[in-house]
């Protein structure tokens, strides 16, 4: 399998060695890194290359990696019923820069690409009705970065002077409770006095 | 004659409407009483599991593949489990796979039983709910007894199941697998000849192999249009290769091919189910790893190492290599996918699920234009549609 | 079920003492004609015996809520028939997590209902937001939105809990109902 996926790794970027960047066979999975100015070209490709025949999208999705200067990953899963293969795409954005559509290949990006540009802010050139789909009407922010809260910044309530539902700052009875379980062998907690000691001793207490 | 000016209608289908299956909200342009456009709504029960799922530990993001799809919640946990063994590299016994197997079947009669009389009720029969939905009742007896609970069963964990089967529980699955298909001849014999039936679905909502692939559609709705794509047969996991199964597909992709495709689906299920109850071999259900399943009750009695691993199990929880992996299975609603990044920590980086229904609904527009609105019901329930896990 | 003058309102098991009681009644009704009762209890005993439920299943929780309607459990038989219509509901079931998305859209549903008009809570996410009690976009707790009567604990709650919940309802609108609210 692995071999396979390799092969096909070549054959895409020989053919297309403009536009994808690198790619990789990890976990039985291929992914390859596309340039994001000619994407709907290498989609295009995928879906009409007699070796490929990545006829359907069955995913995209973001993801937030806010310590890159492009923060935003893109990421399209492809299938081949034909050739029983999946394909990871991965376009690189951030905020500002919008990722060519790809709804003109594949009538099914339509809404994914609603999706991201709802939960992620990812801008989408050319898809006709780039709405957001998943928040509430009127929502500000998009959620699934990883600066937004998790609990969001308004609640509703019902104003029984107003008689309608308003929109209120978030007040919580109880905060969220996050435990960090990262430190307690590997590093120091914070606010131990050892933390500030020389970085060797960090390294006993591995035995956990 | 002085000219008229003819406005659409414009028609609000929900947010709360019987037949929406939850909570849909469509807007829908109307030439008299044809659809010019269906623009559905969605989000009305988008509970930001994705995020909440990035707060969580692996273990206790379990429970929110259950509530995706609330109609099988097994096969939702399946796709999650083998994500996280396919990062942790670990290898499910055999009996935890055949148990897995087992259960994500009778999650898909669940499914499929309820689908098709819902569908049926949403066009007009009102008898195949209710002798449906008692089957139910008896398969979330079944689900009571190995996990306690009716209907989330935070059963399928990564690295295998959280517990065997109680003695007697196999037998009696086993019996009732022999006594269902009768139940599904009756239903057939309600549906599949009736009239009104035939003339509410036969011919609605067409779909050809090639719209099948533009619009993303899989699972029944795929196989419905002739494509015999099944993930169980085609990138099989667990201990599906074993197993010997057909995969029923349809002709020409409309809602009654659909319903029979689930039909026969139904009958493959208990192939299945038969099969693994005479298969499955004894053993333990859960890796013997305890950095990842738990130690037995009995053994933190003894061992203050046992003690140890459990205390530090369910609260750190384990840590995931980093890695990212896009893990299919094939749920009742077709292809059901979740896309995992971990960075290293004891919690998801990212998780993205890949919702069957979410690419259903979407060709709602493409399906209904030019049909008349008591259609717009009929493709709904024959799409197989449950907000939980459009919205998330 | 007869309505017993002298008990308070509160039903009868069947057995000899409500055998007695519908006895008189009928035996009554062939005499005279009518019967005589305080208008309140009869009033209470409509309004218990014919609760009808607006179907709202939002999500998890309306598979247990149309369980409980089905054959097994049959909330029919306490007179409980779901209606799709909120003009003709008395209940409405809050079954599953209300997001803020859906909170506006399920007031002006509970405001056309007519009154009197009871609200069960059904599930944790609709008691206090549950398990998504922390996430950005749902109502922690659907008494935020509307005033609810009968809380039903449980994610979800069992079939057989949402009948009990039913029956506390009619015990609470025995216990406490008036001619309107």
């Amino acid at each position: 399998m692995d071999q396979a996926l390799l092969d096909l790794g070549e054959y895409i970027s020989a053919a297309l060695s403009q536009e994808v960047i690198d790619f990789e066979v990890r976990h039985d999975e291929l992914m390859v890194r596309v340039r994001r100015d000619n994407l709907v070209k290498v989609a295009m490709f995928l879906r009409d290359d007699v070796n490929c025949q990545f006829k359907q999208v069955v995913d995209i999705c973001g993801v937030d990696l806010p310590e890159r200067d492009e923060r935003f990953d893109v990421i399209y899963n492809l299938l081949s019923l034909v050739q029983n293969r999946r394909i990871r795409l991965k376009v690189a954005t951030d905020d500002v820069h919008p990722v060519p559509s790809i709804v003109s290949v594949y009538s099914a990006a339509g809404w994914y690409e609603r999706e991201v540009w709802d939960l992620f802010g990812v801008l989408f050139a050319d898809n006709p009705d780039l709405r957001r789909i998943m928040t509430d009407y009127g929502f500000e922010g998009h959620p699934l970065r990883k600066d937004f809260p998790l609990t969001g910044y308004v609640e509703v309530r019902y104003d029984d002077e107003q008689k309608r539902v308003v929109y209120e700052p978030v007040k919580l009875t109880q905060e969220f409770r996050s435990f960090d379980f990262l430190s307690p062998w590997e590093g120091m907690l914070p606010g131990d006095e050892k933390a500030t000691a020389e970085p060797a001793e960090g390294d006993k207490g591995e035995g956990a | 004659m002085a000219e008229t000016q003819i406005k659409n209608l414009t028609l609000n289908f929900g947010p709360q409407h019987p037949s929406a299956h939850g909570v849909l909200r469509m807007v829908l342009e109307m030439d008299g009483e044809i659809i010019e456009r269906a623009d559905p709504h969605v989000g009305l029960l988008h509970r930001g599991t994705e995020k909440l799922i990035e707060y969580k530990n692996y273990l206790q993001a379990v429970p929110y593949f259950d509530r995706l799809d609330y109609v099988s919640p097994q096969n939702q946990e399946h796709a999650f489990a083998l994500a996280t063994e396919k990062l942790l590299g670990c290898e499910v016994p055999q009996r935890g796979q055949y148990l897995r197997v087992l259960f994500a079947e009778l999650g898909r009669l669940a499914n499929h039983s309820f689908n098709v009389s819902a569908y049926a009720m949403d066009i007009g029969a009102m008898t195949p709910m209710l002798w449906a939905v008692e089957e139910r009742e008896l398969l979330m007896e079944f689900f009571e007894r190995v996990c306690g609970a009716r209907l989330h069963m935070a059963y399928f964990r990564p690295g295998g199941v959280s517990y065997d089967m109680p003695a007697g529980l196999g037998d009696d699955i086993y019996a009732w697998a022999e006594r269902f298909p009768q139940v599904i001849d009756d239903l057939e014999g309600l549906l599949t000849e009736n009239r009104i039936f035939k003339q509410r679905s036969v011919d609605i909502g067409v779909m050809t192999a090639e719209q099948c692939y533009d619009w993303g559609f899989s699972g029944p709705n795929l196989r419905a249009s002739g494509v015999p794509w099944d993930l169980r047969k085609a990138q099989p996991y667990d201990v599906y290769a074993k197993m010997d199964f057909d995969v029923p597909v349809g002709k020409n992709g409309d809602c009654y091919d659909r319903y029979l495709v689930r039909i026969y689906e139904m009958r493959e299920a208990i192939r299945i189910v038969k099969q693994c109850l005479e298969q499955m071999p004894p053993g333990p259900v859960r890796v013997d790893d305890r950095k990842i399943s738990p130690p037995r009750r009995a053994e933190m009695k003894q061992s203050m190492e046992a003690l140890i691993h459990h205390f530090k199990l369910y609260t750190e929880g384990y840590h995931v290599p980093a890695g990212e992996t896009y893990t299919a299975v094939e749920a009742p609603k077709g292809e059901f996918a979740v896309y995992l990044v971990s960075d290293g920590t004891n919690k998801p980086y990212r998780c993205k699920i890949r919702a069957p229904g979410f690419a259903h609904l979407q060709a709602m527009d493409f399906m209904c234009k030019g049909h008349m609105l008591a259609d717009v019901v009929a493709n709904l329930g024959s799409l197989d549609i449950v907000f939980g896990e459009i919205d998330r | 079920m007869g309505v017993d003058p002298t008990s308070g309102g509160a039903p009868l098991a069947p057995g000899a003492e409500q055998d007695a009681v519908l006895y008189q009644v009928t035996e009554s009704l062939k005499e005279k004609g009518f019967v005589v009762a305080q208008l309140d209890k009869v009033v209470n005993w409509a309004r218990t015996g014919s609760m009808w439920p607006m179907t709202f299943g939002l999500a998890c929780c309306a598979v247990e809520m149309i369980h409980a309607y089905c054959s097994r459990y049959d909330l029919d038989r306490f007179g409980v028939v779901p209606r799709p219509s909120p003009r003709q509901a008395d209940l409405i079931i809050v079954a599953g997590t209300l997001t803020n998305k859906m909170a506006p859209a399920f007031r002006k549903i509970y405001d056309q209902m007519a009154e009197p008009r009871y609200v069960i809570s059904m599930g944790s996410c609709a008691n206090g937001g549950g398990y998504y009690h922390y996430s950005y976009s749902v109502v922690r707790g659907c008494d935020r939105v509307v005033p609810v009567d009968v809380y039903v604990p449980g994610c979800p709650p069992t079939a057989e809990a949402l009948v009990y919940g039913v029956m506390q309802l009619q015990k609470k609108i025995r216990r406490t109902g008036t001619l309107w609210r």
